[in-house]
């Protein structure tokens, strides 16, 4: 009894501050709740707005229109006091980002050109960025002659890197159908120190053979092989497998050559040239379809790819249609 | 002797600024983020995380030199402590120049500490690592000796927020002097002799700039790392007097 009153008296001024601090504590509950959820509220409607900001402008597009509109090289790098290479690695790093989000269907390269120019106009000795560069303006926009000019800028600043000239000679190889010309860019590169032992093989090869399918396999075996990134890569083993097309296609074309010769009409089925022993077996179609032929006009066709590749026939195959 | 203790105090003082951990945090922020850029690249990997972690060392070093800089003397003043300092027998030209040293014993402590984190990162991901990088972070530091020394200049005679501009643009314009040479070049002779003698007088930044030959393996002389060596010091020593002459004749009220 006494003990508890003791304990109550002594706890009264204990209990009123108690009481003070839980009417504080509350009030501050409540505060820090409404507080809590202003910052929710506000938090959805900044995630909200930013959202809907990002649905309204096609963000890939604004990437695409920002890269268009870099300043020159020559304005760029002045302004950067000295971190141009920094520069030139953003610029190349969005780039990349662009063209990896999706197959570009852009007919318009004219931004990736320009971007280009600027990296390497702020990094002139980046040579990865003229070589990977030149081979996607070549291979995936189609313009060799912006690619053609991009490499021979490479090749103006960086004399001794001898991927510049082989991947110019490889544009005038299959874009441009320029054997001289080819065969004088890859002996340049014969003569660069570094260069693999190959690019000598390859140089001699094409001043002698020119157009020839399995010369165009090997080009493209070494351009695979060099390849660090597996987009590059998978644009080089298509046109592996196109010339593979081209190659098996000119080897059918003479067995049907002969045919005709033989029996005087086309082949019903492509199986008749296996049947009748004009090849020995029809090869298989690189991309997982089948080729077929025309009885009525005996052409030759692949069920993937219709147009032919047109440069890559061996010499006396088909001539009548050159 | 007494330029030693100033050092180290100014160094002791330095080392409690938050805003010297801020921005090494950042830096390090910075070239740690080269990890996953990389991933995102194609192709030369290891030059961006060399030309990241450089620019960051570099960007963050101006910033702290400029911003540490300018407070050194200004602070002594608006505190007052300038007089209980001046009154003793310390020349004024040791003051500053023991609070010049000091600056530098704190760049130099964070530029190991932003160096370790990008050789941290370089290991990391197995980028190599060569003599070049230790000479263009050397030139990093000679870069930042200079800056510290315009920041303590302008302090000595202006306010904090001026002198941080003027060191500022001193620094952009030391990147753009050899433009500057080149518009005067296709100027009339007037103009040829101006713009020659504002690059002649301005320091020449760009010349402690070797990012580009670290990331294309381009080595330099040792002929060119002595000159440039002795231009860097020359120039800061320079600076330096300059502050000294100022500061000797300011008066304080």
């Amino acid at each position: 009894m006494d003990m508890s009153a003791n304990s109550a008296g002594s706890s009264g001024p204990a209990s009123t501050s108690h009481e003070w601090h839980t009417h504080l504590s509350s009030r501050s509950w409540l505060g820090g709740i409404l507080l809590g959820l202003a910052a929710a509220v506000l938090l959805a409607t900044v995630l909200g707005l930013q959202m809907e900001l990002d649905q309204r402008h096609d963000e890939r597009a604004g990437r695409l229109e920002s890269l268009r509109m870099l300043p020159r090289g020559e304005v760029l790098r002045p302004a950067l006091m000295g971190f141009h290479h920094l520069g030139a690695d953003i610029i190349w790093l969005r780039i990349v980002q662009v063209l990896g989000e999706q197959v570009v269907t852009e007919q318009d390269y004219e931004w990736l050109s320009h971007a280009l120019d600027v990296v390497t106009t702020l990094d002139p000795l980046y040579i990865y960025a003229y070589d990977a560069g030149g081979t996607i303006l070549a291979e995936l926009a189609h313009r060799v002659d912006w690619s053609n000019r991009l490499l021979e800028k490479g090749m103006k600043a960086n004399p001794a890197a001898w991927r510049l000239p082989f991947t110019l000679g490889f544009n005038y190889f299959f874009h441009l159908n320029d054997y001289v010309k080819a065969g004088e860019y890859m002996g340049q590169a014969a003569k660069i120190p570094g260069r693999p032992l190959y690019v000598d093989t390859l140089a001699a090869r094409l001043y002698v053979e020119g157009k020839s399918p399995l010369l165009a396999l090997q080009y493209l075996e070494i351009m695979i092989q060099q390849a660090e990134d597996p987009q590059l890569r998978a644009i080089y083993e298509d046109k592996y497998k196109e010339v593979l097309i081209a190659r098996d296609l000119g080897t059918m074309d003479l067995a049907l050559a002969r045919y005709r010769q033989t029996r005087g009409r086309n082949p019903q089925t492509i199986a008749d040239l296996v049947k009748e022993g004009f090849v020995a077996s029809v090869p298989e179609e690189p991309f997982g379809g089948e080729y077929r032929v025309d009885p009525e006009t005996g052409e030759i066709e692949s069920s993937t790819h219709r147009e032919r590749l047109r440069l890559h026939r061996p010499p006396g195959a088909n001539s009548s249609q050159e | 002797m007494r330029v030693l203790s100033i050092a180290f105090n100014t160094f002791r003082e330095n080392i409690r600024e938050k805003l010297l951990y801020n921005l090494l945090i950042f830096a390090l922020l910075m070239i740690g983020s080269s990890i996953l850029l990389t991933r995102l690249t194609v192709g030369e990997w290891d030059r961006l995380i060399i030309n990241l972690g450089l620019s960051s060392i570099n960007f963050f070093g101006v910033l702290i030199a400029i911003f540490v800089g300018i407070s050194l003397v200004s602070k002594e003043i608006d505190k007052k402590t300038i007089y209980t300092i001046l009154s003793k027998p310390v020349p004024r030209y040791e003051f500053l120049l023991g609070k010049y040293l000091g600056l530098m014993i704190t760049l130099f402590v964070n530029t190991v500490v932003m160096v370790a984190g990008l050789l941290a990162v370089m290991a990391y991901l197995n980028a190599p690592v060569t003599l070049l990088l230790f000479e263009a972070l050397g030139f990093i530091f000679l870069e930042l000796m200079v800056i510290t020394a315009v920041a303590l200049l302008f302090s000595t005679f202006t306010s904090a927020t001026l002198s941080a501009i003027f060191t500022l643009a001193i620094y952009a314009v030391g990147h753009l002097s050899t433009d500057l040479k080149q518009f005067g070049a296709q100027m009339d002779s007037v103009g040829k002799a101006a713009l020659n003698a504002i690059y002649y007088v301005l320091p020449n930044l760009e010349r402690f700039n070797l990012k580009g030959q670290v990331i294309h393996h381009v080595k330099i002389s040792g002929t060119d790392v002595l000159l440039t060596t002795a231009y860097g010091l020359a120039y800061a020593g320079l600076l330096l007097v300059l502050a000294s002459i100022i500061f000797q004749r300011r008066d304080f009220q």
